[in-house]
């Protein structure tokens, strides 16, 4: 059968079934419920749930999951404009325009535009996905081996390195510092301990969810708790005025720039979607005419972010259903759902599970376009949060991100941790560091160094044969090019 | 010295004192693997070596420009207000830094406590609780009197304290009291509004998580908190 014969046969099945229509809006509400609250996120709720999947079929366990990852994935985007607390890493580039627009009295504008590209850059992905899995998957996975995927992550940080610090070199030292925590724990090749201090805890790696809670929202409530304890705390001006259609037609390239890199991010595995963000927010500032107004809240800044990000999500479903390799946390826990149900995700589940298959896709792209609908009902009572004062909303944030980083492992050294990543936060963004840069460090930290070693395998321990791959090679220079083009314009360029 | 100032030679002497002592516990795993020459050791310390560069690299770019940001970067750090609270807060002094992290110190004696008595005397259980139920309320007596010259060291170290505390006196003891305290160090006085606060948030929290989604949240392990915390949970289960 074609695409479209299965895409209407995947969606029958979802729509006749109250099971599966009970749990798709379940997981539409919950994804962009637990993404909006400010200290929790989609991979707090999908943690949680994920014991209880063994009671569903698989179908519906994953079809959930998939559900709540494209849902969440544009809740955290609310958070990130409305508290600069990012609901999940591939929110953070958008808190670095959503934020400020939120201070200038533009969150509801800000928020709007998170609703439309990601409805958008998610329903375009989703189409994609649907009609083009079988060759891009093939392409994909014969292109990019491990020197590839390593000069990418390369590339990526280097490009991170220029965005969100004060300075080239404190954004090199905050991506760096990301990648030392990220070595904590077993190494990728001969599984020895390292850094672990003689403590268990560590042996295990530094878990990314409460040290990106640390990060983000609890150095958030410190600033904001130092700018109320000396006087200059200013509450959000509050605003629903949505984008109007002339203003995103307008940035009609920033959104189809950010599909094309969101979904390329996204179906490369282990990449998912948070470098999708970061690139794709890091090209609008490579192509824009206006580059200082990045980062002072720019409404481009929150669409090739949020478009970018939605557009990885179907993306990331090609390397997960395709090869079996997730492409970030919340697609790694789909991997534990097939594995409860005695399933491996693989091309095998093409051919022996093809009604799961185009479930789950009819179910991401109608959960994309429910963004749309819902998402503005939602956004209309979400933002409304911005009136409690911040004296009561401390306290719920602090403890809805105590309950959030508890909940992943049930261990409380990852609040304790959580908390120490919170004022090593305050400390370090009042210095001008990048707290996104860190986590981004920290998420790609592993895998960077697990295709290093793999491809310095592959090439015999010659450098030189990074070069002999066309991709790699292209990316490894254009990496090189972005890092002397930084330090050329921090010493050379007037500011 | 250029257009150097003291936090500049202080963060220099950070990095690379952090990179320095890594790269010496770095030691501890150097073993070989045989498929992989570069072994463990291999990606941790070209990192450090990477974080000396960029270190030196930050120093030398302040010697010679001081405090700007350079060009070529784009993004929130300058504009997220962290660094403009610092600088209206005018919490950048050495005996402000001292003062916090005499407070920051705080929460770990409280972890290490049992451990800082065991040096001394022979510790079971039971002693270890009570070493704990000791050693709480009077680090929480000298948290309040350093507290009272640096209200935004007693915001930091707060949350602290409520983490360290957790393992031993469970969520459903602390988390009220842990309200009540954010909601005071925030400049709420009604007493009232607290209390509210305080029963609102518990309230939700444990309908959200313990009765509808059944996340176990921390009981603690130390009587009667322990018992408090199970009888709450069957109370709401």
């Amino acid at each position: 059968m074609d695409p479209f014969s299965n895409f209407i046969t995947g969606t029958v099945t979802l729509f006749s079934d109250p099971l599966g229509i009970l749990i798709f809006f379940g997981g539409v509400i919950g994804g962009m419920l637990f993404g909006a609250i400010p200290g929790v996120s989609m991979l707090t709720l999908a943690a949680i749930l994920l014991p209880f999947t063994a009671h569903l079929s698989a179908e519906h366990g994953i079809m959930l999951f998939s559900v709540i990852y494209c849902t969440g994935v544009y809740g955290g985007a609310i958070t990130a404009i409305l508290f600069n607390i990012p609901g999940a890493p591939e929110n953070a580039p958008t808190a670095f325009d959503g934020y400020p627009m939120t201070r200038n009295g533009q969150a509801g504008k800000a928020v709007g535009a998170a609703v439309m590209c990601s409805a958008i850059g998610g329903t375009v992905s989703a189409v994609i996905m649907m009609a083009a899995t079988a060759p891009i998957a093939n392409w994909a996975i014969s292109a990019f081996g491990p020197p590839e995927i390593f000069a990418l992550v390369f590339f990526g940080l280097a490009v991170a390195a220029t965005v969100g610090a004060r300075t080239l070199w404190k954004g090199w030292l905050s991506i760096l510092l990301g990648l030392m925590i990220a070595v904590v724990g077993m190494d990728p090749v001969g599984g020895i301990e390292r850094y672990d201090f003689d403590m268990p805890y560590l042996l295990a790696g530094i878990h990314f969810i409460p040290t990106i809670l640390g990060f983000f929202a609890v150095s958030e409530i410190f600033v904001q708790a130092e700018r109320k304890a000396t006087g200059v705390y200013e509450a959000p001006k509050l605003s629903v005025n949505f984008p109007s259609v002339a203003e995103l037609i307008a940035h009609k390239f920033a959104v189809v720039r950010s599909i094309v890199i969101g979904f390329f991010c996204g179906i490369l595995p282990g990449i998912g979607a948070t470098l999708a963000a970061f690139m794709g927010y890091n090209e609008a500032v490579r192509w824009s005419k206006d580059r200082k107004a990045f980062g002072t809240g720019k409404l481009e800044g929150v669409i090739s972010s949020e478009t970018a990000n939605n557009a990885a999500t179907g993306a990331a479903m090609i390397p997960l259903l395709a090869l079996g390799l997730p492409g970030g946390a919340l697609t790694a826990m789909m991997v534990g759902v097939f594995q409860m149900h005695d399933m491996e995700p693989g091309p095998l589940v093409f051919l022996n599970s093809p009604d799961l298959v185009w479930v789950v896709f009819a179910a991401m792209f109608f959960a994309n376009l429910s963004i749309l609908l819902v998402g503005f009902l939602e956004t209309k009572t979400i933002i409304n949060l911005l009136r409690i004062p911040f004296q009561f909303l401390a306290p719920l944030i602090l403890l809805l991100a105590t309950v959030g980083a508890y909940a992943v492992r049930g261990l409380v050294i990852d609040v304790v941790v959580m908390f120490i990543a919170g004022v090593a936060g305050f400390f370090l963004r009042r210095s001008g560091y990048s707290v996104a840069g860190i986590v981004l460090g920290l998420i790609l930290g592993k895998i960077g160094e697990q295709t290093f070693a793999q491809a310095m395998q592959m090439l015999h321990f010659e450098w030189t044969g990074f070069f002999d791959r066309p991709i790699a090679a292209l990316l490894i220079v254009a990496a090189l090019l972005t890092v002397a083009g930084s330090i050329y314009s921090a010493f050379f360029r007037k500011n | 010295m250029g257009k150097l100032r003291l936090g500049h030679i202080c963060e220099a002497v950070f990095w690379l004192a952090l990179a320095a002592f890594l790269y010496i516990e770095s030691f501890d795993f150097d073993r070989g693997i045989e498929i992989y020459k570069f072994g463990a050791t291999g990606w941790p310390r070209a990192l450090l070596l990477l974080v000396a560069v960029a270190a030196m690299g930050q120093f030398l770019f302040q010697f010679v420009v001081g405090d700007k940001a350079t060009s070529g970067t784009v993004g929130a750090a300058s504009d997220d207000g962290a660094e403009e609270a610092a600088r209206q807060s005018g919490h950048s002094h050495f005996r402000w830094y001292v003062s916090t992290f005499s407070l920051l110190i705080l929460p770990f004696l409280y972890m290490r406590s049992h451990d800082l008595v065991g040096m001394f005397l022979e510790l079971d259980k039971e002693g270890i609780h009570s070493v704990k139920l000791i050693a709480a309320p009077v680090l929480l007596v000298v948290y309040l009197l350093l507290a009272r010259g640096n209200h935004v060291g007693a915001i930091l170290t707060l949350p602290l304290f409520f983490a360290a505390m957790l393992e031993d006196l469970g969520f459903y003891s602390m988390a009220p009291l842990f309200i009540v305290g954010v909601t005071l160090l925030m400049g709420e006085r009604r007493p009232q509004w607290i209390a509210l606060t305080a029963a609102l948030i518990m309230g939700v929290l444990l309908f959200t998580f313990v009765s509808l989604l059944y996340v176990g949240l921390p009981t603690g392990n130390i009587s009667p908190f322990y018992d408090l915390s199970h009888w709450i949970v069957t109370m709401i289960q």
